[in-house]
């Protein structure tokens, strides 16, 4: 272990999402002092892996990476990237957050990110911010537009060739880095951690993650991103260009079966929006949405919605049941139809997208901080009609999708709440 | 068409008490292995159920095409039990076709059926052990009225079927003359071949029921033709009649056993909800199957003078006796011959659809 380092500040954010920056910046523009803590290698969460936001199309990074550039130039704001929040301590008024800086094996304070050592580094490794589609090299910078531009070295997958320490020109290559302890004091914490998308073997109906062109919503949105993996929207099984898509809708929602009885509020909207986006980059496909019911409830959604049927995107209502393949990995549906007379059948696809739900993407219950949660694992408000942020933990507040599904409309607006929170209470203290 | 309001709460009644939280999103239709295209449930009739289209409900053929694999159940969103609810819709057909109105009594009042098994069979055996004649003869008296009794209820049962089924909905008298069809449906009747068209084969289920009905149908053949005599003749214990009776009784605990052990332990979704006329059904069955292995062995081992087959044998009949007064009419029983029915109507109702059903209209 290397030597502790110690932070105090007025606010610890726990996740750097949307929502978290979000909270973070409003907190920083008004004099306060913030640590972020992120456990992926970049801030920016779930949203800057995200190709174009609903109802409006607009790019998803081109609203992601500006905060993610603010917070990380932000004089007030210290980010802990690669980091894991793994104890809280309430102490009087204080918190006390222990923190595992994970190491990078590099020298973070030297790296020049020239990715000289990415260059020549010989192993490939498939790449989980492509969602498994594309390869990275064993040393790498997360992603194009990361922050920070550091590498991360996976040792497990590493040769100890040598050939990135012989590259660099800094000579900044650590294999033999320790993790590191932080010690955050800290008046108030705001957490928003986000979530998690039901996991492929949530139902094994749906052929749990063994079918290939059977995929997640965030594979397809790396297919649809612009720097995606290929470029352009091939299926994974033989990178053919899958003349028709399906979309099945409350794949990992609404489903007592799976565990998940509630509506993850978002699935709708982001399988109209991709199936939108499909139908510019893949003119001639047929594209298929089969919905229990459409729940666009949002400002400029129904509009969103109309138009996406008025462009020819097929909605056939119909919970599917089973999806099985042919011998050349098409995806075969089975449906009831329930127009006309009604009955089940078959339908075969080329390419079909799971609509998954939202999950707690962290169980915060185990910080102790006195924040209840709800029967599903998110963060119960004190009192919803009067707050969107205060838990029942004093100094304690919550962003975004950490108290339940929402769209990123909703959690940029609540983290604003939050910040507000926080702000009104450090000043109270 | 009519509607009834009530009709939803009175399917209730027979089971299917969670009913109402389906969302009609046709998971159950479209996971179901045996719906079919002309023939598409649970999800149609459960949405009939709710909006009250009660002649859609009677003239419905499909809860006899349903073999409960319970897939349904276990993948419904709302776990709202569909299969269940296809269970109760049979419960609740019994009761429509059934003349007489007791079955619907029956099913509506819990352990009624069972009170009133075990006090006729008190009464029955203490009848029988009163009787001071030749009672070997009076059993094969009561044992020949059995197969009279049988088909008037049987024949009332399958005319008030064809009129809800076949009459009512297609608005005359149809048939179907295909050998292919009849053919089919004997063979449905005597294999329950269905049970295969599940997603995931029960074995034990089937090879269970298998055993039951096989062993069941000798056990009528046996009292119905009046095959045994114990009290007039000892009989060897590799006889012919004596290997059906050991196959029959032993088929019948055998199978029934099973079945009983998994509805004590819910092992399948089938299994998870008993109605109480199931457990007399299969409880009767069972004693059936005991007391006729236990009169045969007492007859073989020690002959036909022996003291305690001259009980247990009063008791066998008087437990066949309750079992065709009140069981055999009034329970499920009669679904061994629903079920073959079904596959035949469907066959009536898809020639009707096409113009080639033989009959003729009624005149409304």
């Amino acid at each position: 272990m290397r030597e502790l380092e110690k932070i105090e500040v007025d606010t610890l954010v726990v996740g750097s999402g949307i929502a978290g920056l979000q909270a973070a910046l409003d907190l920083a523009d008004q004099g306060y002092s913030v640590a972020i803590v992120e456990k992926a290698p970049s801030i920016g969460g779930k949203m800057i892996s995200l190709s174009k936001v609903f109802p409006t199309l607009d790019c998803a990074s081109c609203i992601t990476t500006p905060r993610m550039a603010s917070v990380s130039h932000h004089p007030r704001i210290k980010t802990l990237t690669y980091s894991t929040v793994d104890a809280i301590k309430r102490e009087g008024k204080t918190f006390t957050a222990s923190v595992t800086r994970k190491p990078r094996y590099i020298d973070e304070k030297e790296c020049i990110s020239c990715k000289r050592c990415e260059e020549v580094c010989p192993v490939y490794l498939p790449d989980e911010y492509e969602q498994g589609l594309g390869a990275k090299k064993t040393i790498s910078i997360p992603f194009t537009n990361a922050i920070p531009q550091l590498p991360v070295m996976h040792p497990e997958h590493c040769i100890r060739c040598g050939a990135c320490a012989r590259a660099c020109p800094k000579d900044c290559i650590e294999f033999l880095q320790e993790p590191a302890p932080v010690e955050i004091k800290a008046k108030a914490v705001i957490l928003a951690t986000g979530y998690e998308t039901t996991p492929m073997t949530a139902k094994k109906q749906y052929g749990l993650g063994k079918l290939p062109n059977v995929i997640s919503p965030m594979a397809a949105e790396r297919l649809l991103a612009p720097h995606g993996p290929y470029g352009r929207v091939l299926r994974p099984s033989d990178g053919m260009v899958p003349g028709s898509i399906a979309y099945v809708q409350c794949a990992g929602s609404r489903d007592k079966s799976i565990g998940v009885p509630y509506c993850s509020r978002v699935c709708c909207m982001y399988a109209i929006k991709q199936a939108i986006l499909l139908s510019g980059s893949l003119p001639i496909a047929d594209i298929t949405i089969y919905y229990m019911d459409i729940r666009a409830f949002g400002k400029g959604y129904e509009q969103f919605y109309n138009n996406a049927r008025a462009m020819g995107i097929n909605f056939v209502k119909a919970k599917v049941a089973r999806i099985t393949e042919d011998e050349k990995h098409n995806p075969i549906l089975r449906i009831e139809r329930q127009e006309g007379d009604s009955a089940p059948a078959e339908v075969k696809h080329e390419l079909v997208v799971l609509s998954q739900g939202l999950l707690p993407g962290c169980d915060v219950s185990k910080f102790n901080l006195g924040a209840g949660l709800n029967d599903f694992g998110f963060v119960q408000l004190s009192d919803e009609t009067v707050s969107s942020a205060v838990t029942a933990g004093a100094g304690v507040f919550a962003a975004g999708v950490v108290k339940g599904p929402r769209d990123i409309p909703d959690s940029v607006v609540d983290a604003g709440s939050a910040a507000m929170e926080a702000a009104s209470y450090i000043r109270k203290l | 068409m009519k509607v009834n309001p009530e009709l939803i709460d009175e399917i209730k009644k027979y089971g299917a008490f969670d009913i109402s939280a389906c969302f009609n999103c046709g998971n159950c239709t479209a996971v179901c292995p045996l719906s079919k295209e002309d023939a598409s449930f649970p999800r149609k009739l459960i949405r009939a159920g709710h909006v009250g289209m009660e002649e859609k409900i009677t003239s419905a053929i499909e809860p006899w095409h349903c073999y409960y694999c319970g897939e349904c159940s276990s993948t419904c969103p709302r776990e709202a039990q569909p299969g269940e609810y296809m269970m109760a819709l049979r419960r609740y057909l019994i009761a429509k076709y059934d003349i007489t109105g007791l079955s619907r009594i029956f099913y509506k009042n819990g352990w009624l059926q069972t009170w009133l098994a075990l006090g006729l069979l008190a009464g029955f055996y203490l009848l029988y052990s009163s009787y001071t004649g030749d009672f070997g003869a009076l059993a094969g008296k009561i044992e020949l009225a059995f197969p009279v009794y049988v088909t008037i209820a049987l024949g009332g049962y399958i005319i008030n079927m064809y009129r809800y089924a076949i009459v009512k909905p297609l608005g005359g008298i149809k048939a179907s003359l295909k050998p292919a069809h009849i053919y089919e449906t004997f063979v449905h009747g005597f294999t329950q071949k269905n049970f295969n068209g599940c997603e995931e084969t029960d074995w034990t289920r089937w090879i269970a029921h298998l055993l039951v009905m096989s062993g069941y149908v000798l056990t009528l053949l046996i009292s119905n033709l009046h095959l045994l005599s114990p009290l007039d003749k000892q009989y060897s214990a590799f006889s012919p009649v004596s290997l059906l009776v050991w196959y029959a009784g032993l088929a019948i605990l055998i199978g029934g056993g099973v079945m009983s052990l998994r509805r004590v332990f819910k092992s399948a979704e089938s299994s998870k909800f008993s109605h109480p006329s199931d457990w007399l059904f299969v409880a009767t069955m069972f004693l059936i199957g005991a007391s006729l292995l236990f009169t045969h062995y007492l007859n073989v081992a020690y002959g036909p003078q022996d003291p305690l087959l001259a009980k247990v044998y009063r008791l066998n009949i008087a437990i066949e006796t309750v079992w065709i007064l009140l069981i055999v009419p009034f329970t499920k029983w009669i679904h061994i011959f629903f079920r073959p029915l079904a596959v035949y109507f469907q066959h009536v109702k898809r020639e009707a659809a096409a113009g080639t059903a033989f009959g003729f209209n009624l005149s409304r």
